[in-house]
């Protein structure tokens, strides 16, 4: 055995022992007093993406954190107004709103899936169209992240073109102090709508829920770097192939982001590409101020989470 | 000093040998990996997983064909079987269309596959014969595992979030009857003599037996926390059960029903296997990703072997009976 692969052993080692005490420890005693031992293996699963969520946040607050001191786009005196996206973060990344959402929806997609299967339909997968995916699990992984991609990159054009859920989305980009934190500042509607979608996209072409996760983990690693208050952008071919934190930026711009026919540009989360594809490509080199047009005249989205989530209810309601 | 090196290293080797089962030369362990879909193909007398091959999605539970050529292995979230090798574990053949199989099991008659899906609480009835589809049940909530009559005309299926179990005519396909039982009901085990069911009820620390006849629960036994599985010792008489949340498998004498022991096994004991001499138990301890064997006679782990994640099915052929 060769050291490298000694060392990947090892560190596999580590962090399956890890899994296994939290879970041993932790979570399989409350599952089971809580009656809810048909569902181990999820809260197994759940514990691991609450080790990558806080792995992820940890190493993306050091990493992201010394690029915005490196090289900061907006330097603000008083940063009050980023402590709530960290809260969003840590309920989002540590797994307690993916989780309670995932409660929410499952009865739903599930119930959907088994009546496709009482009327005859078992939804075809990638693989079936494609059998050589069969053996190759990554070429098999990259095809399923292009597709969710795909999907993502037209759920996003549709927060922004359809006006109820731009009133639960503008939350998103009231951000105006944008930092690697706002990704998932967002209202919990609009983030049960997007899920919704997304857990139907998995039945429909056969995302397997432990390829969801791993497509999860990686498309927010770089949906932190794309909010980054950083001036970074990935030159003349990266800005091609990955969403970089300039074209991210021009998304979240006043007076660019979110007007116009299409109500704004750069809507990709992964691949800039399907914007290019699709008209909404907008590659100006500028790091231009952030948030929404109507702030500049007053309107309020308020600062702390529950304001910002009662607003977004009085918007859709059309009252605020 | 070099005499008694020689001793001591050839006590050390017998004590390896007495432990050892015998495995067919070439013979693989064959592993599901349900977390990352693929197989881990274990050689058992060198104690390593020498390769993993991608199988489909989320593949949970295999079982040999009843001519005992074939392995199948049934990946639920591809909705397909796929085909291996029993000895080897080389792929030889996939069949698509098969709705979420979790657990799988032939009617004794062979005439009758039964599937059921875990995650859509549905149960499929197959005609074995090249797997078409007789009936598809829509049932309580998660159907987990089967057991069938001898006669072939029942097949018995736990719904876990349910707390029961359900007899379904295999003729018909029409659920017959329920049964409420524990929390969680998982393992079903139909006892040889053809009268007894023993449940694992996963949610509490108990076995369940119930004279399926009378519609009757004869008892309850305590054996640990997360009752769980069941596998025949061999012997005709006696079946281990793995208790997955106390870290503990227990024997349990068919005759008697009685709890005859149990040991300690940690890691989550799920899945379980017994060698052909007897010796030997293996298992699968999904929450340490590893492959665990049992020494029988002292009841001691002997060695864990690294698979890949969350291993839950399993199989070699050199096996004892299953019944």
């Amino acid at each position: 055995m060769d050291a490298l692969t000694l060392l990947a052993a090892k560190a596999t080692a580590l962090w399956a022992g890890t899994q296994d005490f939290l879970f041993e420890s932790v979570v399989q005693p409350l599952v089971f007093r809580l009656g809810l031992t048909a569902w181990l293996e999820p809260a197994f699963d759940a514990t691991e993406v609450f080790m990558v969520g806080a792995l992820e946040v940890a190493v993306l607050a050091v990493v992201l954190g010394l690029l915005e001191r490196w090289r900061p786009v907006e330097v603000w005196a008083d940063r009050r107004a980023v402590r709530v996206d960290v809260l969003y973060t840590l309920l989002v990344r540590l797994g307690v709103l993916p989780l309670a959402i995932f409660f929410l929806l499952l009865p739903l997609v599930d119930g959907f899936n088994g009546w496709l299967r009482l009327h005859g339909l078992i939804p075809p997968t990638l693989e079936d169209a494609f059998p050589a995916l069969f053996a190759h699990p990554l070429a098999s992984f990259l095809a399923y992240l292009v597709l969710v991609d795909f999907v993502q990159y037209w759920l996003h054009r549709a927060q922004h073109r359809f006006e109820f859920w731009w009133a639960l989305h503008a939350l998103h980009h009231s951000q105006r102090e944008m930092t690697f934190w706002t990704d998932d500042r967002n209202h919990l509607l609009d983030m049960v709508l997007v899920d919704l979608a997304l857990a139907l996209t998995a039945v429909l072409v056969g995302v397997a829920p432990g390829q969801f996760v791993a497509i999860v983990a990686l498309t927010r690693a770089v949906e932190s770097l794309a909010h980054v208050n950083a001036r970074v952008s990935f030159g003349r071919l990266g800005e091609w192939l990955v969403v970089s934190p300039r074209f991210h930026r021009v998304h979240h711009a006043i007076g660019l982001g979110h007007e116009g026919r299409t109500r704004g540009h750069n809507f990709a989360v992964l691949f800039p590409v399907w914007d290019h594809l699709f008209g909404t490509a907008n590659t100006v080199r500028d790091f231009p101020a952030t948030g929404i047009r109507d702030q500049l005249h007053g309107r309020d989205y308020g600062e702390g989470f529950w304001r910002q989530q009662w607003l977004g209810l009085k918007r859709l309601a059309g009252r605020a | 000093m070099k005499i008694l090196g020689k001793t001591i290293l050839l006590g050390l080797l017998l004590a390896a040998a007495g432990a050892r089962a015998n495995f067919a030369p070439g013979e693989k362990v064959i592993v599901l990996n349900s977390g990352e879909g693929s197989v881990s193909i274990v050689d058992p007398v060198a104690r390593v997983e020498e390769k993993r091959i991608p199988v489909g999605k989320e593949p949970h539970h295999l079982m040999v064909t009843p001519d005992g050529k074939e392995l199948i292995v049934a990946n639920a979230a591809s909705n397909d079987l796929v085909f291996l090798d029993p000895k080897t574990g080389e792929i030889l053949r996939r069949v698509p269309g098969i709705s979420d199989p979790y657990q799988i099991g032939y009617s004794p008659d062979r005439k009758w596959f039964v599937s059921a899906s875990n995650r859509l609480d549905r149960v499929d009835i197959y005609h074995a014969d090249g797997f078409r589809l007789a009936a598809r049940l829509a049932t309580g909530r998660v159907p987990s595992h089967i057991a069938f009559s001898a006669d072939s005309r029942l097949a018995f299926v736990t719904l876990q979030e349910s707390n029961e179990f359900i007899a379904i005519d295999l003729a018909t396909q029409k659920v017959l009857w329920s049964m409420p039982t524990g929390r969680q009901p998982a393992g079903i085990w139909m006892t040889p003599d053809d009268r007894h069911l023993l449940v694992g009820i996963t949610g509490e620390s108990h076995l369940e037996i119930y004279d399926w006849r009378a519609r009757k629960l004869v008892k309850r036994i305590l054996t640990g926390t997360g009752a769980h599985n069941f596998v025949a010792r061999g012997d005709g008489r006696h079946v281990f059960l793995s208790n997955r949340m106390a870290n503990t498998i227990s024997l349990v004498d068919q005759q008697t029903l009685e709890v005859k022991e149990t040991f300690s096994v940690p890691g989550g004991p799920d899945c379980m296997f017994i060698t052909a001499d007897g010796r030997q138990l293996w298992t699968t301890t999904r929450w340490i990703r590893k492959l665990t064997v049992v020494d029988l006679e002292t009841k001691k782990v002997l060695y864990q072997i690294p698979v890949g994640r969350s291993p839950h099915g399993l199989y070699f052929q050199s096996h004892a009976p299953l019944q």
